[in-house]
């Protein structure tokens, strides 16, 4: 899984713990990770995702259909599921500001074994920082922001 | 403005640290690993 997930695009690093099954993506500087893409190379992998964290920084907009989206790529972004730390967000988004947000992409449904990606994936934000060079740093399972 | 000011300005704009926006880091918890 290791491998095949290092082959996958945008990847720089991939570090397995097999003790706690945790698995960290280090994506490249310049490069660009699909997350979609990266859940099915694990199934491929014939391993199940129970829940996947990511720290996304990009700029908080409104996307098309109106929903609070951070965007990370110019082609990019990640819709925002509502919740208490969303609403933070909901008075900036017409401002364009830039936030650092760690929060949970997927998470597997309770009972289903296989990977459903028919409903597009939302970030359920479990932190967020605003600024420059604000950044939160996730070091040992503790976070900082 | 006072050119100084103004000079002060556009240094720290220059030397203010940019980061790009991106996925900085993933983490997934998996299952059925051997």
């Amino acid at each position: 899984m290791k491998k095949h997930l290092e082959r996958q695009s945008g990847v720089q690093s991939v570090d397995v713990s097999l003790i706690d099954g945790k698995v960290a993506i280090i994506p490249k500087e310049d490069g660009r990770i699909d997350p979609p893409q990266l859940l099915k190379a694990v199934y491929d992998s014939g391993v199940s995702v129970a829940e996947m964290v990511v720290t996304v920084r990009g700029k908080v907009v409104k996307d098309a259909s109106g929903n609070l989206a951070i965007q990370v790529e110019p082609d990019q972004s990640f819709t925002i599921a509502p919740n208490e730390l969303s609403k933070e967000l909901e008075s900036i988004a017409s401002a364009q500001t830039v936030a650092t947000v760690r929060g949970q992409l997927y998470k597997k449904a309770a009972g289903k074994k296989k990977l459903d990606l028919s409903v597009p994936l939302k970030l359920l934000i479990l932190l967020l920082a605003f600024g420059l060079d604000n950044s939160i740093e996730v070091t040992s399972g503790l976070v900082l922001l | 403005m006072d050119t100084r000011v103004a000079l002060l300005l556009l240094l720290g704009f220059t030397l203010a640290p940019v980061t790009p926006a991106q996925i900085k880091h993933m983490e997934m918890r998996v299952e059925g690993m051997t």
